[in-house]
C-alpha cells in the first residue's frame, strides 16, 4: 500500500535558500516586515506631525530620508506607511489565492462544460491589462486601503485559477487519486484531501512571486491617490506626494520609491528561489 | 505526470512582465517630472522688450482642468482664464481704481431706487457669428439665467437674484428690472458670469455649451475644446470694442492660444523652463527659482471676493456647537500656512473678505493664532482631551471632515497643515478629497462638515451670496435677526459709506458666529517666459490675454 500514498514534500529545504542574493534578499523582505509589525521600534520621528520650519531638508543624520513639505520625517512615513502597503498587498494576494484556487480547482476537477465556462470567464480576465482591470473595479468601489487591494487581487485572480487548474489536471489522474476513488472516497474528500494539497505547490510558489508585483500595483493605485487618505502614509502616495517638488528635494519621491523597488526586487528574488525549490522536489 | 517547465513559467514570467510594465509606467512618471524638472534652459532675453507686435501661438499649462467653456456657468479661475477671452461684458471694472467703466454698454442710468438699471449699447458691436450685437441678446441671456440656466450656473443667478424682466426700448437700449434694490448689480455686469452672449446661445443645451455651443463678442474665438484636455483659441477678425482699461484698441495680437492641462507643478516649471510653454498658471513656491532663474517672470495679482475658507454645516454635530466653531477660529495658524506651503505671493487671510475687495475690514486681531485659548474653549463647551490626543465628549471624538476639490493646486497641502495644526489642539480633521462634480453634488445634498473653498469677486455682496439664508447657504443655517438683515440691508443702500458700514458689521457678525474659518487669501500666480508680455489681470484678477504679445524672431 505504500506505493499508492502521496508524495509528501519534505518541509522547507534550506540549502538552495542560502545563496548569496537569495540570503540578501532575505534579509530586505525580514527587514521591512518587521517595520510592518513594529514601526516604532524604527523610528522615533512622528510620521504625520511635522515641522513646518523644518520643511524640505536634504537626508542627513536627523532625517534619515530627508523631510517633506510640511516638514514631516520621510524616513518615519517610509517605515510607518510599509504596514498599510505590506497589508494591502497581502490582502491582494489573499483575494487572489483563494478566489483563483477554487475556481482553478473547481474547473481542473470537474471537467467538461463548467470547465470550459470557468476557462473562458478567465481567459476574458487575462485579456485586459491588470492595471486596467484593477483602476476599473476600485472606480466602482471607492477610494480606500482595502478597496485597492480587492482591485489589485481581482485582477490576478485568473492567473492563479490557470496554474491551479493546470496542477488538477495533472494530480486528477494520478494512481493515488484514482485509488482514493476506488477505496470509496466522496467526490469533496478525494478533491480535499487528495487533489488540494499535491497541487498546492506550485501555486503558493506562484503568490510569493505575484507578491512583487502586487506590492508594485497596490503601490500604482496609491500612487495615483485611489489609496489612503493624507496625512496616512503610504508607499505609493509618498512617491506622488514628491512629484512637484522634485526639482527642489530629489530624495522626496526617489528614497521612498528605491524602499518600493528594492523590496519588490528582494520579493521577486525570494519568490523564484521558492518556485526554483517547488520544482527540484518532484 | 509532474508540469513541464513551459506550463509553469508561463504564469511567472507573465507576472514578472507585469511587475517590470508597471515599474515602468512609474518610473516614466518619474523621469518625465524629473527631465522638465533639470533641464531648465537660458530663456531670457537680452534686449530689451520691442514694440508689440501681432502673430504668434501662447501655449498656456493651466493647472487644473476647466469645467468648460461657457462664461455664464463656469466659476473656477482655470475655466473663466478660457472663457474670458470669448466674451466681453456690458461693463468694465478698472482694475486698478475698482470703478465701473463702459465696455459694451456706452452708457448706463440707475433709478433712485436701485431697481431699474438702464443700459444703452455701443454700435457696430458683432458677434463671432456675423450678427449685430442687439438689447435682445442681452435679453436673451439674462431671461435664461434667471430660468432654466440658473442650475447650472448658481453665480451668475445670484447676481440676478430678484430679477423681474428685461425691458427693451429699441435695439440698443434696454433696462433690467428688479423687484428690491439691488447695489450689486452694476459690478455684476463686468463679471464674466453676467457675459453677454448671442441670443441663439441662451436656446442651447446647458452640457452643450460647455463644451463650446456657444458665440460670444470677445477677442478670440474657440477653435476647439477637449475636457480635462485643453482648448485652443484663435483671433477674432475685426474686434474693436476692448474696454477702455486695455492698452491697445482693435484686434489681439495673438494668433492662437493653446490652453493644455498640466496638473503637476513642477511639470509646468519644467515645461517653462525647457520651451514647452510659453506661460504656465498656479505658480507654486518651490517653482519660482526655476522660473526666475530660467528668465522668466512670475506674474501675482490677489483674488478679491471671499478668500479660502472652511465653512462649517451647522446641521452636523458638533459644528452645531458655537464654541467648537469659535474654536477653530483661534486654531489656525495662517501665517505658518502661507510660509511653509504657498509664496511670498499669498496672504494670510484677515476677515471673511480679501483684502483687495471694496469694503473690507481688516479683522486679524480676531483670528490671531491662539491655541490654549482654543484649547480652553473646547474645554469650557465639555470637549476633554483623550487618550490619543483627540477631545472627547460623551463618548464621541471630536471628527471633522472637510470636503474639497483640488480645483488650486495648493490645496492638498494647505489642509494637511490645518489638519495638523488642529490635531494640536485635539480636532481630528480628515480630508475627503473630490472632483469638482462631486464637490458640487455634495453641497447640493448637504453632504459636508467643512466646504472649502474661495469665491472671486470685487464686491462685497459676495457676504450675501455666500452667508445669506435666501442664497446659497452653504452653512444651512436658520433665518436669523443679525446676520441676514445686515446683508439684505446692504444691497438696498445707495450711499457707498453707507454701505461699507453695513458691510463692516457684517464681516462681523459672520466672525462673531463663526460661520467661516478664514485661512487664506487666494493670488493668482502665472510665470510667464522672459519673451511673453502684458499678459494682464481684470479687476477680478483673471487672466487677459487681449494686449498679450510674443517677441518674434527675425
Amino acid at each position: 500500500m505504500t506505493a499508492l500514498r502521496p508524495p509528501v514534500r519534505p518541509a522547507g529545504r534550506l540549502a538552495a535558500l542560502a545563496r548569496p542574493a537569495t540570503l540578501v534578499a532575505a534579509l530586505a523582505v525580514a527587514v521591512v516586515l518587521l517595520w510592518a509589525l513594529a514601526p516604532g521600534l524604527f523610528t522615533g520621528h512622528d510620521p504625520v506631525t511635522g515641522v513646518p520650519a523644518e520643511r524640505l531638508q536634504a537626508p542627513g543624520a536627523a532625517h534619515w530620508f530627508g523631510t517633506d513639505h510640511l516638514g514631516r520625517d520621510l524616513y518615519a512615513r517610509t517605515v510607518h506607511g510599509t504596514s498599510l502597503s505590506v497589508r494591502a498587498a497581502l490582502l491582494a494576494i489573499a483575494v487572489a489565492l483563494v478566489a483563483g484556487s477554487a475556481v482553478g480547482l473547481v474547473a481542473g476537477f470537474t471537467g467538461g462544460p463548467v470547465d470550459e465556462a470557468l476557462m473562458r470567464g478567465t481567459d476574458v480576465l487575462l485579456a485586459i491589462p491588470g492595471l486596467l482591470l484593477s483602476l476599473a473595479v476600485v472606480t466602482a468601489l471607492g477610494f480606500g486601503t482595502v478597496k485597492v487591494a480587492i482591485a489589485v487581487g481581482v485582477a490576478s485572480v485568473a492567473t492563479f485559477a490557470r496554474v491551479m487548474r493546470t496542477q488538477v489536471l495533472r494530480v486528477r489522474h494520478a494512481t493515488y487519486v484514482e485509488a482514493a476513488r476506488l477505496a470509496g472516497a466522496g467526490r469533496a474528500a478525494v478533491l480535499l484531501r487528495h487533489v488540494l494539497p499535491n497541487a498546492a505547490g506550485p501555486v503558493l510558489a506562484l503568490a510569493a512571486v505575484e507578491l512583487g508585483a502586487v506590492i508594485l500595483a497596490v503601490s500604482a493605485l496609491s500612487f495615483l491617490g485611489y489609496g489612503a487618505t493624507p496625512p496616512t502614509p503610504e508607499w505609493g502616495s509618498l512617491v506622488a506626494e514628491g512629484r512637484d517638488y522634485l526639482a527642489v528635494a530629489w530624495w522626496y519621491s526617489t528614497l521612498p520609491g528605491l524602499v518600493v523597488a528594492v523590496f519588490v526586487l528582494a520579493v521577486g528574488v525570494l519568490g523564484r528561489a521558492l518556485a526554483r525549490e517547488g520544482r527540484t522536489d518532484r | 505526470m509532474y508540469p513541464t517547465s513551459r506550463q509553469q513559467d508561463a504564469p511567472l514570467r507573465r507576472s514578472a512582465r507585469r511587475a517590470a510594465s508597471i515599474a515602468a509606467v512609474l518610473g516614466a512618471c518619474l523621469a518625465l517630472a524629473g527631465c522638465a524638472g533639470t533641464a531648465a534652459q537660458g530663456a531670457g532675453q537680452e534686449a530689451g522688450p520691442a514694440e508689440p507686435a501681432p502673430g504668434g501661438t501662447l501655449r498656456f499649462a493651466l493647472g487644473a482642468a476647466p469645467q468648460g467653456v461657457d462664461p455664464q456657468q463656469v466659476g473656477t479661475n482655470v475655466s473663466i482664464y478660457v472663457a474670458r477671452q470669448l466674451a466681453d461684458s456690458l461693463t468694465d471694472q478698472d482694475p486698478v481704481t475698482g470703478r465701473i467703466e463702459p465696455w459694451l454698454a456706452e452708457s448706463w442710468d440707475i433709478s433712485d431706487d436701485l431697481t431699474r438699471f438702464t443700459f444703452h449699447l455701443r454700435e457696430g458691436v458683432t458677434f463671432s457669428d456675423g450678427s449685430d450685437l442687439t438689447a435682445d441678446d442681452v435679453k436673451a441671456g439674462f431671461d435664461a439665467i434667471a430660468g432654466d440656466l440658473g442650475a447650472t450656473a448658481p453665480l451668475a443667478a445670484s447676481y440676478l437674484a430678484g430679477y423681474e424682466g428685461t425691458e427693451i426700448a429699441d435695439d440698443h437700449t434696454l433696462t433690467v428690472v428688479f423687484d428690491a434694490p439691488n447695489a450689486q448689480f452694476l459690478q455684476a455686469t463686468s463679471t464674466v458670469s453676467l457675459a453677454v452672449l448671442a441670443q441663439e446661445t441662451a436656446a442651447v443645451d446647458p452640457s452643450e455649451r460647455l463644451q463650446g455651443e456657444i458665440v460670444g463678442s470677445g477677442p478670440f474665438v474657440l477653435e476647439s475644446y477637449t475636457q480635462d484636455q485643453g482648448a485652443v483659441l484663435t483671433r477674432r477678425a475685426g474686434y474693436d470694442w476692448a474696454p477702455a482699461s486695455a492698452a491697445h484698441d482693435g484686434e489681439a495680437y495673438l494668433d492662437r492660444i493653446e490652453f493644455s492641462v498640466v496638473p503637476e507643478s513642477g511639470v509646468r516649471a519644467g515645461g517653462l523652463a525647457s520651451d514647452q510653454f510659453d506661460a504656465v498658471g498656479d505658480v507654486l513656491p518651490q517653482d519660482v527659482p526655476q522660473i526666475e532663474g530660467s528668465g522668466g517672470t512670475v506674474l501675482t495679482r490677489a483674488n478679491p471676493g471671499v478668500p479660502f475658507i472652511l465653512q462649517p454645516n451647522l446641521t452636523r454635530p458638533p459644528l452645531d456647537d458655537a464654541d467648537v466653531r469659535r474654536a477653530l477660529l483661534l486654531a489656525v495658524d495662517r501665517t505658518e500656512l502661507v510660509d511653509t506651503v504657498l509664496s511670498d505671493a499669498f496672504e494670510p487671510a484677515t476677515g471673511v473678505l480679501a483684502s483687495t475687495t471694496p469694503g473690507y475690514v481688516d479683522r486679524s486681531d480676531r483670528l490671531a493664532f491662539d491655541p490654549d485659548e482654543a484649547g480652553r474653549i473646547l474645554g469650557a463647551a465639555g470637549w476633554t482631551p483623550g487618550a490619543d490626543g483627540i477631545r472627547v465628549k460623551d463618548g464621541e471624538p471630536l471628527e471633522l471632515e472637510v470636503t474639497y476639490a483640488p480645483v488650486f493646486t495648493g490645496s492638498g497641502p494647505v489642509l494637511e497643515l490645518v489638519a495638523q495644526q488642529l490635531r494640536a489642539v485635539g480636532v481630528d480633521l480628515r480630508l475627503r478629497q473630490v472632483t469638482a462634480a462631486e464637490q458640487t453634488t455634495a453641497q447640493q445634498s448637504g453632504d459636508y462638515d467643512l466646504y472649502y473653498y474661495n469665491v472671486t469677486r470685487a464686491d462685497a455682496d459676495i457676504l450675501r451670496t455666500q452667508f445669506s439664508t435666501a442664497q446659497r447657504n452653504l452653512s444651512l443655517r436658520e433665518a436669523d435677526d443679525v446676520v441676514d438683515p445686515l446683508l439684505e440691508e446692504q444691497l438696498g443702500e445707495r450711499d457707498a459709506d453707507a454701505r461699507a458700514a453695513l458691510v463692516a458689521d457684517a464681516q462681523d457678525a459672520i466672525l462673531d458666529d463663526a460661520l467661516a474659518v478664514p485661512l487664506f487669501e487666494l493670488s493668482q500666480s502665472i510665470g510667464v517666459r522672459g519673451d511673453v508680455h502684458d499678459v494682464t489681470f481684470d479687476a477680478s484678477s483673471r487672466l487677459l490675454f487681449h494686449d498679450a504679445w510674443i517677441e518674434q524672431e527675425g
